[in-house]
């Protein structure tokens, strides 16, 4: 009877200890890393040799909330015709305090800036872009040229894990950069005032 | 030598033996059954009576006894341990039967197991489809979910060719429930792409259970109910071992799975089972390309132990499942603009060739499930049960992100689950049996922290409690049986919302009931009936969705005022059997009340990353109903062939519209011939799929549904006898014309064509 008996103890004592140990942890707030609050394009005159002249001056496209409930405010680009500009990106996530930038600069082997939009994709397009990194986009060169359009839209693209070496991703105004692979981080359209 | 009697006998009530008591009914089967060698009587051999589905053992001198027949003819089989099977016709006129039957030993240790194991796993008078034998065998190597479609009404809801739910008459996730050896498996199965945590090695037998068995199985048992069952334990001494080895072309897959029961010599009654399974595949091969990061890596392992004499029956049993499954990588999009690229390309805009590489997006889930079950017999008509399950779900899912946070999980979810199940059984000499019971679940979900995501379900504590009685009435050839249910779910829910502490307390009470009856119209001929209640309380991510689903490009919105869906399936199933045809037409309706379901709201959200769907969940009344239809006939010794096909309608009442993601009409049908010797024979088979366009599509959705599309398969099954040892082998070649399709019920039919070509090889060793 004894071999009989000593499973029941057996059962009874993993039944107690299974309900004692059902209950859910508190929760704890997460914060989201993989947000990104505020695209600053910054832009900075050129020279015809290539030096910088005059003061930087910023425009912001920023999302306070992140992602999950934002509804972006985006500034407008105002440049001005027959100029170069040094255009550099910064991208910051104000919920965690991180500056994404430098994770995009480590990682430059698996990210890429596509410009866009009608300020870059056309034959009558005002604009060009090329990088000055390493097909990366932080850092570019655009030209404004003289053309009779006033207004116009940049549409920027931040690709993720795609094939840099794809054919024609080595353009920045590529179209079909979605061929390349990936998924975007980020897909924003400043308007573009030309004066 | 008794012990196996008394079980037997036991096995036999589980059978439902029915008394005929009607008029003219009173013949008798008497028999002997002695050994052909020595004339010595054969105790506890199992006699079955396949038309009237009644049974006897055989006494200490070889006797048996079956009363209470009507004139007829009837399918006398006859089953012991190591000796080859009886068959025989018996016509029944006005005079009583007696025979002596000689039984021969066989040389296969294990023969006829097929027969035995089957249709004793559960007493219902809806319809029931079981996959075991043969036809198991054959599915070695695919999935539950894949396994199942072998079954008429049953298909597969499927997240890329990896991960595929099963759906019963058009339910799934939620709506149906799985069972682990009698435990309800308790994973995050509301996911789409969460597929069910479960070895299919395990099983022995797979039973699909088509009607609505709330009442029985609990909530959520609403399209049906999937009963994965493993080996009996010996219960004597005996030893066997079962090695198989699998390998597939398509993905390079490799699978091998051992199991090996035995009974003990020193303790009478006491028996175990191990049983363990690893796979591994790479990149999927569609016809035209590969699609990366598609493969997959599993690790199962399981192990019983059994004791049982005349009056107590205990069993302790553990299940361990792990998987890490890649997740096609274009499957990924970032916005609303890559998703509708990538649809309009049709395909990936990558094709990475063939690696077994696992990167991210990938999921890795373990599940631990233990259960100590108890019986004991008080007297000869009441029985006690006591079960009690422990489930420990672990899911964690990597995105594609910036930096080191690759290695951090976006989704690590903790689910622990309890279930104790009190219940009675009890039958007597008439016509009366049945049982009443208590079903206790408590559950607890947490998320674990450090994801750097806001969680996408909160936290929550769940208990159910419900309790039961069932009882069947059988006269003659009828049996009606009839069911009441009451259930209590009390649910609290914590999550932060903006860093502020955000609660719930909710709670959902529902009374369930069914009746159900079967005719056995003639001995060829049987009719059964089932209208049933069921319901489901709304689930955690339907209530408190609220935000960005990843990968989906959609933003997901719960209600936490939904309510509990109610549903009445009415499911009908007409078989005919013969020696040489089998026919089992199976027609339902269920009507749903308050159906949950995500709606796209038509709104679109914009953000830095670029724009997304936004849907929410909604509640209409929902209809559906359908017919399965499955056969098989033997032309000749060697030439048979099989059909089965389901059709099914589902209607959104509410709104006249159609839901998304029902399957299509489809059919299967296949011709074998058989060459050389029957026993150890080769069987060749040609099959046919065919899958018609579901042409009734909801008003959005994000393509539209791919063309009807037809498959060929063929498969080559030899087996062979070593000595006392069994090996059969399986040649397989499925999609054999390499033909590119889009699977409609496919979640990546957005992304990809389905599967190509595989050739698979299958090695089953009995030892």
């Amino acid at each position: 009877m004894n071999t009989i008996k000593k499973p029941w103890i057996y059962a009874l004592a993993a039944l107690m200890f299974g309900f004692a140990s059902c209950e859910s942890e508190d929760p704890t707030p997460e914060n989201d890393e993989e947000v990104i609050t505020d695209v600053t394009l910054a832009f900075t005159e050129l020279d015809a040799s290539g030096n910088p002249t005059g003061l930087t001056f910023t425009f912001t496209a920023s999302d306070p909330q992140g992602i999950e409930l934002g509804n972006p405010t985006i500034e407008t680009v105002s440049l001005d015709k027959n100029k170069t500009y040094r255009m550099q990106i910064e991208v910051f996530n104000s919920i965690e305090n991180e500056d994404i930038t430098e994770e995009i600069e480590e990682e430059d082997d698996e990210h890429q800036f596509f410009f866009l939009g009608s300020a870059f994709v056309g034959s009558s397009a005002p604009m060009t872009y090329t990088y000055n990194d390493v097909q990366l986009g932080l850092d570019g060169t655009v030209v404004v040229g003289n053309s009779s359009i006033n207004s116009s839209e940049m549409r920027i693209v931040l690709r993720h894990d795609l094939n840099k070496g794809f054919a024609g991703a080595s353009n920045p105004s590529f179209e079909n950069f979605v061929q390349a692979g990936g998924s975007s981080d980020l897909d924003i359209t400043f308007p573009v005032t030309l004066n | 030598m008794k012990l196996k009697q008394v079980i037997l006998l036991f096995v036999l009530f589980a059978l439902r033996s029915i008394p005929l008591r009607a008029q003219d009914c009173s013949n008798v089967i008497r028999g002997k059954l002695v050994h052909l060698e020595d004339n010595e009587p054969i105790l506890g051999a199992y006699v079955w009576i396949h038309e009237s589905r009644t049974g006897a053992v055989t006494d200490e001198n070889g006797n048996f006894i079956i009363k209470d027949l009507c004139p007829g003819d009837y399918r006398l089989t006859i089953q012991y341990l190591g000796h080859e099977d009886i068959e025989e016709v018996i016509s029944l006129n006005s005079a009583n039967f007696s025979k002596t039957f000689r039984m021969k030993e066989s040389s296969v240790t294990l023969s006829g197991v097929e027969v035995h194991g089957h249709q004793d796993q559960v007493q219902t008078t809806t319809a029931v489809s079981s996959l075991y034998g043969d036809e198991l065998l054959e599915s070695r190597g695919e999935n539950l979910g894949e396994s199942l479609k072998r079954i008429a009404g049953v298909t597969t809801f499927s997240t890329g060719n990896s991960i595929s739910k099963p759906v019963i008459h058009g339910l799934h996730s939620n709506r149906i429930m799985i069972l682990n050896n009698g435990i309800r498996l308790e994973g995050q199965q509301w996911g789409a792409e969460h597929a069910p945590e479960i070895d299919p090695f395990l099983a022995n037998e797979i039973t699909v259970i088509k009607g609505a068995e709330t009442v029985r199985f609990g909530p959520e048992a609403m399209g049906g109910v999937i009963l994965v069952t493993p080996k009996e334990l010996p219960t004597q001494k005996e030893s066997s071992t079962s090695l198989n080895l699998v390998g597939g072309s398509n993905g390079r897959m490799g699978n091998v799975a051992i199991e090996h029961i035995g009974g003990s010599q020193k303790i009478t009654g006491l028996g175990y089972r191990v049983q363990g399974s690893a796979k591994r595949a790479g990149n999927i091969q569609s016809p035209d390309y590969y699609q990366g990061n598609t493969g997959l890596s599993e690790y199962n392992f399981s192990g019983s132990l059994g004791y049982s004499n005349s009056k107590l029956g205990a069993e302790a049993y553990y299940s361990f499942f792990n998987t890490t499954l890649g997740i096609l990588k274009d499957s990924h999009t970032g916005n609303l603009s890559d998703l509708e690229e990538i649809i309009e390309n049709g395909k990936p805009f990558t094709n990475p060739g063939f690696s077994y590489e696992i990167d991210n997006p990938k999921q890795v889930v373990s599940h631990h499930l233990a259960k100590l079950k108890s019986h004991y017999h008080l007297n000869e008509n009441i029985k006690l049960n006591l079960q009690y399950g422990f489930q420990l779900n672990n899911r964690q899912e990597f995105d594609v992100r910036r930096g080191d946070r690759d290695k951090k999980p976006s989704l690590d979810l903790e689910l622990f689950t309890n279930t104790l199940d009190v219940y009675v059984d009890h039958t007597n000499q008439k016509q009366w049996s049945g049982s009443i019971g208590l079903n206790l679940i408590t559950q607890a979900n947490s998320n674990v922290p450090g994801t750097g995501v806001t969680p996408l379900i909160p936290n929550y504590d769940m208990l159910n409690l419900g309790i039961y009685a069932i009882e069947t009435f059988s006269k003659g050839p009828l049996e009606i049986e009839g069911g009441l249910r009451y259930d209590f779910r009390d649910l609290s829910t914590a999550r932060f919302i903006n860093n502020e502490l955000d609660e719930s307390q909710l709670s959902y009470q529902n009374f369930t009931a069914f009746i159900g009856g079967v005719y056995f119209l003639s001995p060829t001929l049987t009719f059964s009936s089932n209208l049933g209640s069921a319901w489901r309380p709304p689930n955690v991510n339907e209530l408190f969705s609220q935000g960005l689903h990843h990968g989906a490009a959609a933003v997901e919105i719960g209600d936490e005022n939904l309510n509990s869906e109610k549903s009445f399936k009415w499911v009908n199933s007409l078989e005919f059997s013969t020696t040489r045809s089998q026919l089992e037409l199976t027609a339902y309706a269920n009507q749903i009340n308050d159906y949950i379901y995500l709606n796209p709201t038509g709104e679109i959200f914009v953000s830095l990353r670029g724009t997304f769907n936004v849907y929410e969940y909604l509640q209409a009344d929902a209809f559906f109903y359908g017919v399965d239809l499955s056969g098989s006939h033997e032309f000749s010794d060697r030439m048979s062939g099989y059909f089965k096909g389901s059709i099914i309608r589902a209607k959104n009442t509410s709104q006249n519209t159609y839901f998304p993601f029902i399957p299509s009409d489809r059919m299967d049908w296949g011709l074998s011939y058989r060459f050389g010797e029957f026993s150890k024979g080769t069987k060749l088979t040609l099959s046919n799929v065919l899958v018609a366009r579901q042409k009734r599509e909801p008003d959005f959705d994000l393509a539209p549904a791919p063309p009807g599309y037809a498959l060929v398969n063929l498969g080559l099954q030899k087996g062979f006898e070593i000595g006392e040892n069994k090996l059969n082998l399986g040649f397989q070649i499925q999609n054999a014309l390499n033909t590119s399709y889009k699977e409609y019920m496919n979640r990546f039919r957005y992304f990809t064509d389905d599967m190509g070509r595989n050739i698979l090889l299958k090695i089953n060793y009995q030892f």
